[in-house]
C-alpha cells in the first residue's frame, strides 16, 4: 500500500510517516497542497490523507483537485476540529474523516478497509 | 440598550469566539504532535524489546519534539490567558507594544497568515488608556485583511510609532493587491469608533495605519 500524507505540521507528518513505515505502509509526506498535486501527478497512490486546514490550498479544495488528477484515489481528511460539521462535508467526497490526535490503530483499520 | 450597543456586543462575542476557536485548533495540533511522538517512542521501545536495533538519535529527536511542543503549548496558553483577561476592564492603561505582539502571535495561528515582520519601536511608546479587547480586535481585523492581500506566501511589516497628539500609530506596510478601498470593513469601523481610534489608508503606498488616541482623549 502506498499513501500520501499532506499536513503543514512538519513534525506530525514526519512522525506519522515513520510510524506507518514500521507497520509496513509506505507513506510519502508533503506540507502544502501544491506539493501534493506535484506528487500525485508523478506517482501512484492508493490513499491520500489530507489535513483540512492548511495555508494556501486547503484540504477541501485540494481534494477536488486531486480527484481530477487521480479519480480512483481514496481520501481521508484529518481535522483538528472536533465536529464533522467543521468543514464542508457536503461538497467533499472523502471516504473518512479523522480527528487529531490520531489513533494509529484506527487509521490502519480504515486503510485496510479502503484498500481491501 | 440601543441597536448600536447590541451590534458592538455581538461583534465583541464574535471576536472572542474566533480567537478561542483559533487557539483550540493550535492546541489540538500541538497535542497531535506530542501524541505522535509518544506513539513513535512506544513503537521504538517495542522494537528494542524484540531485539531490533533502534537509532538513539530517533529517540532523542522524539523526546526533544515532545519538550518543544509542550513549550509551544505553554506559550499558547499564556497568550490565551492574556487575551481572555483583556475583556476584564472596559478601559485601562494598555501597553501598545505588548498588545500588538499578542495579536501578531494569535493571528499567526490562522491558515491564511503570511510572514509578519515586527519592527520594534525606536522610541518609547506611551501607555494608552483604552479598551484593550477592542484595540486587539482592530489589530486582528487589520492583520487578517493584510494576510488576504498578500497570500500565505507573502510578508507584511508591522511597526509602532509615537505620534504628536496621538498616543500610538500602528503601521501596516507591504500590503498586496487587495484593493485598500475595501478596508476598513463596517465591523472594523464600528470597533474603531467605539474607542475613538481611526484608520488611515494610503492606496499609493499600500499601507494602513491605526491611530490610537492618547489617554485623555479616549472614551470610556
Amino acid at each position: 500500500m502506498k499513501l500520501l500524507l499532506v499536513d503543514d505540521e512538519k513534525k506530525f507528518a514526519m512522525m506519522l510517516s515513520k510510524r506507518l513505515a514500521f507497520r509496513g505502509i509506505e507513506a510519502d509526506y508533503v506540507h502544502t497542497g501544491d506539493e501534493a498535486i506535484e506528487m500525485v501527478t508523478n506517482n501512484q497512490y492508493e490513499v491520500a490523507i489530507l489535513d483540512v486546514k492548511m495555508p494556501g490550498i486547503g484540504g477541501i479544495e485540494l481534494e477536488r483537485q486531486l480527484r481530477k488528477l487521480a479519480p480512483g484515489l481514496k481520501i481521508i481528511f484529518l481535522t483538528g476540529h472536533g465536529s464533522e460539521t467543521d468543514f464542508e462535508a457536503g461538497s467533499a467526497e472523502a471516504a473518512y474523516y479523522l480527528v487529531k490526535p490520531l489513533k494509529i490503530e484506527l487509521l490502519i483499520e480504515i486503510l485496510h478497509e479502503l484498500t481491501g | 440598550m440601543n441597536g448600536a450597543d447590541t451590534n458592538q456586543i455581538k461583534e465583541d462575542l464574535a471576536f472572542f469566539g474566533k480567537i478561542n476557536a483559533s487557539i483550540s485548533h493550535e492546541l489540538k495540533n500541538i497535542l497531535a504532535i506530542i501524541s505522535e511522538a509518544a506513539g513513535l517512542l512506544n513503537d521504538l521501545t517495542e522494537m528494542a524489546a524484540t531485539g531490533k536495533d533502534v537509532d538513539p538519535e530517533m529517540l532523542k529527536t522524539c523526546s526533544q519534539d515532545i519538550i518543544d511542543e509542550i513549550q509551544r503549548g505553554f506559550t499558547t496558553i499564556r497568550q490565551m490567558n492574556i487575551f481572555s483577561h483583556s475583556a476584564d476592564d472596559p478601559a485601562k492603561e494598555v501597553n501598545p507594544t505588548d498588545c500588538l505582539k499578542l495579536m501578531i502571535g494569535l493571528a499567526g495561528f490562522l491558515s491564511v497568515a503570511c510572514q509578519i515582520r515586527f519592527d520594534p519601536p525606536k522610541t518609547d511608546i506611551p501607555m494608552v488608556y483604552t479598551n484593550p479587547f477592542r484595540l486587539q480586535n482592530l489589530i486582528y481585523q487589520t492583520l487578517v485583511f493584510a494576510f488576504k492581500s498578500v497570500g500565505p506566501e507573502g510578508a507584511i511589516t508591522v511597526s509602532l510609532h509615537s505620534e504628536k497628539g496621538d498616543a500610538a500609530r500602528i503601521h501596516f506596510s507591504g500590503l498586496g493587491s487587495e484593493p485598500l478601498r475595501l478596508f476598513p470593513y463596517e465591523r472594523a469601523s464600528m470597533v474603531a469608533g467605539s474607542i475613538n481610534a481611526e484608520f488611515q489608508i494610503d492606496d499609493n503606498n499600500q499601507t494602513i495605519d491605526i491611530m490610537v488616541p492618547q489617554l485623555e482623549k479616549a472614551m470610556h
